[in-house]
């Protein structure tokens, strides 16, 4: 028997979310670093999409679509209201790339200023954290794997959980072919929550997407991904912690 | 998805125009209701144009991620109701093998019709048994052991069902 096959076997019942969540966690596991199992996976996924189209067809009532267009013209855009992919100090730097060398003195006046507003916002943080003051946010602390031990991180959720903000400390800086990727974690199925990288000092905040309010989420997961992000885990864990 | 992505509404309301019918039909069918269907559907919608960005082409289609959304929001709305739904009564709509219209022959089919009748008809060639358990999985969100439970069988009988049901399911769709 294959080493692959008690995890091959549990693929179908794992697409349908039918496993008790510690069997979901072992497949999830293995499916991070198992290439041909996360194939297999896929195709299954294909399989219970497929189901959806075989249900008896009913017609929506007309009047549906008007609701939900007249909901869209009531909500921001979401292209203003997201971030760019690119890291913080790298749009800064984009910013000021074109106004220099007069805006030279200035522009490092402001990230010296940007730096140690953002340790006081982390040290801010970290206190509210202690003394549980924010009961409408929810903070999670991640903690460094034996990949990045001295690595430690926070991510703070609004009280509806519909946005989340992940920060990180003393992670290793990555090659320029890799960037860190964060995972949320539910009934042992990882969906991504975005990718970014680190500052030479090993800091880093990304704005998290996900899916799904991010309380539906039972814990978060931090992997090194060839730049852009992968679909599922496949390099080695740094951070991780539950909700 | 990527007109989507850039805020272009109309782009959201050609998706809606495409996927509104499945989406809704899905939503329906897991909580019986029209009103909860209704809201279901608009908020699968809502949310794929907040996060159209998050969409991976890689990771299966838009009508597998759309339904995928659909049907875990229907179930949570159902687990939410806390009610014990009746799990009779609960399975696809099936066609015969035999009435899936020729690739080559008269019938007009079009691409999304043809799928959907090759899916019901590889659902109708399933043993009872085995659907059964498959409705229960995929409509109601139960576990192995839940169903066990629901149906009064062995938690090894269902898991075999589940499995068998999902690896001949594959085998006849990609054949299709």
């Amino acid at each position: 028997m294959s080493k692959h096959t008690p995890f091959l076997e549990r693929l179908p019942a794992y697409v349908l979310g039918c496993l008790e969540e510690d069997e979901a966690q072992e497949v999830s596991d293995h499916l991070a670093v198992c290439p041909a199992c996360r194939a297999e996976w896929l195709a299954y996924q294909a399989v219970v999409g497929d189901l959806a189209l075989a249900v008896p067809q009913t017609e929506p009532p007309a009047a549906l679509k008007g609701r939900l267009m007249a909901h869209l013209s009531a909500r921001p855009s979401p292209t203003t209201a997201a971030t760019p992919s690119l890291p913080w100090w790298e749009r800064l730097r984009r910013l000021l790339q074109g106004a220099a060398p007069l805006w030279a003195p200035v522009s490092l006046l402001l990230i010296v200023s940007l730096a140690l507003l953002n340790l006081l916002l982390w040290q801010r943080l970290s206190r509210l954290e202690r003394m549980a003051l924010a009961p409408e946010m929810r903070i999670v602390a991640l903690v460094g794997t034996e990949a990045a031990p001295e690595a430690h991180g926070i991510v703070v959720i609004t009280g509806d959980g519909e946005y989340g903000s992940l920060i990180v400390e003393k992670l290793p800086p990555l090659s320029p072919e890799k960037q860190y990727q964060l995972w949320l974690i539910r009934d042992g199925q990882r969906t991504s929550g975005g990718v970014f990288s680190v500052t030479p000092e090993g800091y880093g905040v990304l704005e998290i997407s996900s899916p799904r309010p991010l309380l539906e989420y039972s814990a978060f997961g931090i992997t090194i991904e060839p730049a852009g992000g992968s679909p599922g885990p496949t390099g080695a864990k740094v951070l991780g912690g539950s909700l | 998805m990527a007109l989507i992505a850039h805020a272009q509404a109309d782009a959201l309301g050609a998706l809606y125009d495409r996927y509104g019918r499945l989406v809704f039909s899905l939503a329906l069918q897991i909580v019986g209701d029209h009103a909860a269907a209704e809201e279901i559907t608009q908020d699968v919608f809502l949310r794929v144009w907040e996060k159209a960005r998050t969409y991976r082409s890689e990771q299966g289609s838009v009508s597998t991620w759309l339904t995928s959304i659909a049907r875990h929001r229907a179930i949570d709305v159902l687990r939410r109701q806390r009610s014990r739904p009746e799990h009779q009564g609960i399975d696809w709509a099936l066609v015969s093998p035999e009435a899936l219209p020729s690739i080559n022959g008269p019938e007009v089919a079009t691409e999304a019709t043809l799928r959907r009748q090759q899916v019901q008809a590889a659902l109708a060639q399933l043993p009872e048994e085995q659907r059964q358990v498959l409705a229960l999985a995929y409509f109601r969100g139960y576990t192995h052991r839940q169903i066990a439970e629901a149906l009064d069988q062995p938690l090894g009988t269902v898991k075999t069902r589940i499995r068998l049901a999902m690896q001949k399911l594959r085998q006849m769709l990609q054949e299709e």
